[in-house]
């Protein structure tokens, strides 16, 4: 698996940066939002809420951008190959990944001691990534929800009320926060569990051969 | 003009000590209220004044499922006041908690009001519909059909205070007296005289006062336009115990803004300075109440502006966080009252838990599943160059198995 080589190819330095950019706007709005949850020290609301106003913007034109530009760059078709395809094609799940879901289940259990075959992504990273973009929209809602100026939009406004009022929503939007944040912990776990080139890719764009 | 006349209104108010200033003032007030402009002060004046001369409007004030403290709200004057004035201009027939009348008498004034129509209904408390209406009885008679018989002849109702709106604490978790609010209670019984609720537990007699004034408005010509004639705002929410959703009509003024939004420590809670602790020096200071749970943020009411006890003061003026009752299903929403989000309602012998607990819960078993999944991948032997792969997937290989190799 991990003793393949990881080339540029396979994260393009567009994608470094969105990857940066979500990370560091994921830290900013966590940091933030936690703050808001319950100040834990004086005299930052203010730069909170405005750094979390700031951040959230960020974010969302991130991801739309990424999305978009899934459908133009071309990333490698597999780690440690130089062939490239559109990078759409190898986000979605393809037929690489067919009937290796609960292989890699498996394989996670331990019960089984080879790695599975997998395309860019295994199954269960594909699902995680993918499940990342609602995710993230579902989150602006209930924020938007929450923030004053758009709240009482009829688009946010009916959410709120289908929820039963704004208290849920926040609750909501909170728990929303503890989602992004076990993502994030399992996501940098498995991304590293084996050597840190990966993480020398993704976020120093260096590669490394093997 | 209204400054000009000297109708009875003026003699009702100097007999109570109030000038002719401080009743036009209030007239202004109220106009704000109402979302008008203070250009309609001197219009509400005359209205207050005709009622004064003309006949007085009939009303009826009942209880339903309530503490009275409404009523309580609007009867604690302990100084002559306008808005007791305006009040009086209503011949209110039936008041439960503050009437002379008792027995066959009061029942009578309520009957042959009824029976005349053309009222205003005031309603205080939750509609009581548990064990088929007899949660609350009165006189021998469901609470619930007291309401409905008077609401049919009536020609508008304010539901005074959160249980007249949608039921109030009474409807709080598990409610097993069936509470609920009075629209949600005409809808199941198809009654559709016009609604307008107002807020808080208890409810502000300021706002009473403005919707009073309100209904003498447009009682001039048509009561009927009552309800196109004020400026709303609408609500929907489902309730728990009828299954339906119901949509409620407030005044917009009243229900514009958040508490959050006019508050007066709200300079505090943008710099960060809060209260931690009561008796604090925090306190002292002022500083905002926040982390001492308060709903503000989320609470739609202008109780920062018309205030309580005659303008006195209010709930965080006087120091104690917004308990949020002037939104819907206000107790589950916001108990705790001293924590900022309110507890999620487990059950099952877990009770009742804070939404702070659960996330931490969550995150603290992601975090030990991690290390151990880690030191099984080292057990394993899996770290550094991974696992050796497979050469072809495992549902290939079964595939050709079952083929006998045969390529
Ligand atoms: C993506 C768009 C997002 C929007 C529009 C948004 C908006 C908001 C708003 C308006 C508030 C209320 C702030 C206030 O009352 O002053 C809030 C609170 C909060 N946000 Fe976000 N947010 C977003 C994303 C996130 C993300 C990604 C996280 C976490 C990873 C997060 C975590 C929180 C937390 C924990 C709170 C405090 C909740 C509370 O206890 O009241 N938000 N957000
Ligand atoms: C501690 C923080 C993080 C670390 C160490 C980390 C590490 C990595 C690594 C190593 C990869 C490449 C995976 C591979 O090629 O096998 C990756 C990709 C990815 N990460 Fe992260 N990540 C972090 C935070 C986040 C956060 C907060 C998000 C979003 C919520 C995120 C979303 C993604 C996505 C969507 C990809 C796919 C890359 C793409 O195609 O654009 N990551 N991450
Ligand atoms: S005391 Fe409450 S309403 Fe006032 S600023 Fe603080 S949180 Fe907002
Ligand atoms: S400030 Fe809050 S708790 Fe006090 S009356 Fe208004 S809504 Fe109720």
């Amino acid at each position: 698996m991990s003793s393949q080589a990881h080339y540029r190819e396979a994260h393009p330095l567009v994608f470094v940066i969105t990857h940066w950019i979500n990370l560091i706007c994921m830290i900013m709005l966590a940091f933030s939002g936690f703050y808001i949850h319950y100040p834990f020290f004086d005299g930052f609301m203010g730069v909170a809420r405005g750094m979390h106003f700031v951040a959230m913007f960020v974010i969302l034109i991130n991801l739309v951008f990424r999305i978009i530009a899934a459908f133009f760059v071309k990333t490698a078709v597999d780690l440690g190959s130089r062939e490239v395809d559109t990078d759409i094609k190898n986000w979605l799940p393809q037929a690489k990944n067919r009937h290796q879901f609960f292989e890699t289940v498996k394989y996670y259990l331990f019960m089984r001691k080879e790695g599975v075959i997998s395309a860019k992504y295994g199954s269960l990273q594909k699902i995680a990534y993918l499940a990342t973009i609602p995710l993230t929209f579902i989150q602006a809602y209930t924020g938007f929800a929450l923030y004053g100026p758009t709240a009482d939009w009829g688009f946010f406004f009916g959410g709120t009320e289908w929820v039963g009022g704004e208290m849920n929503m926040r609750i909501i939007h909170y728990f929303i926060m503890w989602v992004f944040i076990v993502f994030t912990m399992i996501h940098a776990y498995l991304a590293n569990v084996y050597n840190f080139a990966p993480s020398k890719i993704i976020f120093l764009w260096k590669e490394t051969e093997h | 003009m209204a400054q000009e006349a000297h109708g009875a209104i003026y003699d009702l108010l100097a007999v109570r000590g109030v000038s002719r200033r401080d009743f036009l003032k209030y007239c202004s007030y109220v106009a704000a209220m109402l979302g008008l402009s203070e250009a309609a002060a001197p219009q509400i004046a005359a209205a207050v004044e005709a009622g004064a001369r003309g006949k007085l409007k009939p009303a009826l004030w009942l209880n339903g499922g309530s503490c009275s403290g409404c009523t309580e709200s609007m009867a604690q004057v302990d100084s002559p006041d306008v808005a007791t004035v305006v009040l009086e201009l209503l011949s209110v027939n039936y008041f439960e908690t503050i009437m002379a009348a008792a027995g066959d008498h009061a029942e009578k004034a309520m009957d042959d009001t009824i029976e005349a129509g053309g009222y205003l209904l005031i309603y205080e408390g939750a509609v009581m519909t548990g064990e088929d209406g007899n949660t609350l009885l009165i006189n021998g008679k469901k609470g619930k059909d007291i309401l409905q018989k008077a609401a049919e002849k009536a020609d508008a109702i304010l539901a005074v205070g959160a249980c007249a709106v949608d039921g109030g604490w009474v409807y709080a978790h598990p409610n097993p007296a069936g509470g609920i609010g009075v629209q949600s209670y005409l809808d199941t019984v198809k009654v559709a005289t016009p609604v307008v609720n107002l807020p808080c537990c208890p409810t502000s007699p300021e706002w009473i006062v403005a919707m009073v004034v309100q209904w003498l408005l447009v009682a001039e010509d048509d009561p009927a336009t009552f309800l196109a004639k004020t400026e709303l705002k609408t609500r929907t929410y489902k309730d728990s115990v009828t299954g339906n959703n119901v949509t409620l009509n407030y005044p917009a003024y009243i229900v514009g803004s958040t508490i959050h939004d006019n508050c007066p420590r709200r300079g505090h809670f943008e710099n960060g300075e809060f209260v931690t602790e009561f008796g604090s020096e925090e306190e002292a200071k002022g500083y905002c109440l926040y982390k001492m749970g308060c709903k503000g943020p989320q609470t739609y009411t202008q109780c920062p502006i018309t205030r309580w006890n005659r303008s006195v003061s209010w709930c965080v003026n006087s120091g104690a966080p917004c308990i949020g009752c002037g939104s819907l299903n206000w107790v589950d929403n916001n108990a705790p009252f001293f924590k900022r989000l309110s507890s999620m309602q487990l059950g099952g012998g877990v009770g009742n838990v804070q939404p702070g607990t659960v996330g931490a819960i969550v995150g603290g078993v992601a975090a030990a599943g991690l290390l151990a999944h880690g030191l099984g991948m080292k057990a394993a032997g899996r770290i550094g160059d991974g696992p050796p792969m497979e050469t072809a997937k495992a549902y290939d290989r079964k595939k050709m198995a079952k083929k006998g190799g045969d390529k």
